[in-house]
């Protein structure tokens, strides 16, 4: 059974199109509550009220607006904000392929995997493999539910992935943040200290290795509490809070 | 100045650095309010309580979960109690190397800007910098903000820590029941489009990109404003699959070879050069589909790509 596609398109480099299919590539699993009254144990609604009248307001009554100057509002209907999707909801045209490795991880947004199209069996291979000997990415705009993205295609697995991008200007940079003044410089010892460190706890990446431990921990909570016992706590591990870092980076060396 | 979102410590081993932490993102989406149509005013969002119709405070508000039709509720120190320690402590409990990280478990980036008077734990920040940014190696750690766990990176950028939250391995779906395609390219067809990739590679730069839909969104506000119309721009048509595959390749080529990139209408550093009107005279030449609804910068970027 194939997986259920959210969009259908292709993309476009040079005279070569590769139809495809968009699909989910993360599912999240947190745990999700939702809004009740601690009182009588009811649920929450979230109601409209004009600030205005001090009334209740019907979904078809409302509007939205730009705010053009404080307490200004200029109207804009739902297919006037569709207009600024551009002409191109279903084409992904390949403006360059680029090093993966040369984008920084800050600008990866959301991940889809895409599947082969219709008719694009081989041309979706090619793609894929071409991309994989060469370790680039295509970079292009795509357009879903209205709004236009840059994005990101790689070679995932056997699959191809699309990451939509942040755009350079989105990103915050170092020098925009209020830093405390430097003070001392570590010295030549805690440097080789913190660098030996940093060398024993080296290891190889597996991502199966890391569980939302919080997760299973809420619902062990959600558990004991429908039964009425005390949901379990987790006890934080003792802290040296000292300002002595070379003690501190010693100790800790000697624990590993 | 940008507002701190979680306030605790980074610990490396048995040193403890307090830290504040920042989006390392900023919102430039073109927002919108609801306003009620009648009058214009802005529309606020009540909690009322479905039972008693009348609306709630916040701290009256508890976590409702539905566990096998049975609810169950927290107030939201119980769920902060849970995990004292993971909620203030980003403990970093490995070095890896950068590259052996999937970019498809990043998910949101933020920055971490040592906090406090303390002398010490400030070296320890530094300590961390230096150590850190002579290598390609990131700190793995986990912590919970808002009643979710991460499993963060943290690297150095700029001289600063730099931490990015990612998705757990189990968030991830599986990619058996996607299409892969076709088995395997025949090696002519690869080394084609191998060529081809290598043509049409350029370094990454960010800054090149600019967020059209945020520029064409802007324009559409604007235009409202002065009570011009809006209209849907035709659009473009999908072509449809390749039929020769290496006929595609080569073509594209021989273009690529032949004439530069750019093609029709020049790059667009050279078209942003030229009048709206000469630039709508190119794209009715190259019969580009939606002309008379597009902005300067819209007509620029279709005859950039025409070919």
């Amino acid at each position: 059974m194939a997986a259920r596609s959210l969009w259908n398109g292709t993309i476009v480099f040079g005279a070569v199109t590769v139809p495809i299919k968009l699909h989910a590539a993360v599912e999240s699993r947190t745990v999700h509550f939702h809004e009740v009254h601690l009182a009588d144990g009811a649920r929450i609604e979230h109601r409209r009220f004009c600030s205005k009248e001090e009334r209740e307001v019907p979904k078809d009554e409302v509007v939205r607006g730009y705010e053009i100057r404080e307490g200004e509002y200029v109207v804009v209907d739902k297919e006037e904000i569709d207009a600024a999707a551009g002409t191109r909801s279903r084409i992904i045209e390949v403006e360059h392929f680029v090093d993966v490795e040369q984008i920084d991880p800050a600008l990866y947004d959301h991940p889809y995997f895409l599947g082969a199209g219709t008719g694009g069996a081989d041309a979706y291979r090619l793609l894929h493999d071409a991309m994989e000997r060469t370790s680039r990415a295509a970079i292009g705009r795509f357009t879903f539910h209205n709004r236009e993205y840059l994005a990101a295609i790689r070679p995932y697995e056997d699959v191809l992935v699309l990451h939509t991008l942040r755009f350079a200007d989105e990103l915050v940079a170092a020098d925009e943040l209020e830093l405390p003044d430097a003070g001392r410089q570590p010295d030549e010892r805690e440097v080789k200290m913190a660098a030996q460190l940093v060398q024993t706890l080296h290891e190889d990446f597996d991502p199966r290795r890391y569980r939302d431990e919080y997760r299973e921990l809420v619902l062990k909570a959600i558990e004991a509490k429908a039964e009425g016992k005390e949901p379990p706590r987790d006890t934080p591990p003792a802290r040296d809070g000292s300002d002595d870092l070379l003690a501190a980076l010693q100790a800790s060396l000697k624990g590993t | 100045v940008p507002r701190a979102l979680w306030n605790g410590s980074l610990s490396f081993g048995l040193v403890n650095v307090p830290v504040a932490l920042y989006s390392a993102v900023r919102d430039l989406d073109v927002h919108f309010h609801e306003l009620h149509a009648k009058d214009g005013a802005r529309i606020e969002t009540r909690r009322f309580c479905s039972e008693e119709d009348r609306e709630v405070p916040y701290e009256e508000i508890g976590r409702g979960y539905d566990l096998d039709g049975k609810q169950v509720v927290f107030t939201d120190e119980e769920l902060e109690a849970l995990a004292p320690a993971r909620t203030r402590t980003i403990e970093i409990q490995a070095f890896v190397d950068l590259a052996e990280i999937d970019p498809i478990l990043f998910d949101h980036p933020y920055w971490l800007v040592p906090t406090g008077e303390s002398q010490g734990p400030l070296r320890a920040y530094r300590l961390l910098v230096e150590v850190m940014g002579s290598t390609d190696r990131v700190a793995l750690g986990r912590f919970v903000m808002r009643t979710k766990e991460y499993l963060v990176a943290v690297r150095i950028r700029d001289g600063l820590l730099a931490l990015t939250t990612m998705r757990f391995a189990d968030e991830i779906r599986d990619t058996k029941e996607i299409d892969s395609g076709a088995r395997k390219p025949a090696k002519g067809q690869l080394d084609q489009a191998v060529a081809l990739i290598d043509a049409l590679t350029t370094g990454w730069d960010p800054s090149r990109y600019e967020d059209r839909y945020r520029e064409r969104l802007k324009a559409i506000v604007r235009k409202k404003e002065k009570g011009q119309t809006i209209k849907a721009p035709a659009q473009e048509k999908e072509p449809g699959a390749t039929p020769d595959l290496m006929a595609a390749l080569r073509k594209t080529l021989d273009e690529i070879g032949g004439r530069g990139r750019g093609g029709n209408g020049g790059s667009p550093e050279d078209l942003e050069q030229l009048s709206r009107d000469e630039l709508y005279r190119r794209a009715q030449d190259a019969d580009v589909p939606g002309r008379s609804s597009m902005s300067k910068e819209e007509l620029v970027g279709a005859l950039s790509r025409t070919r």
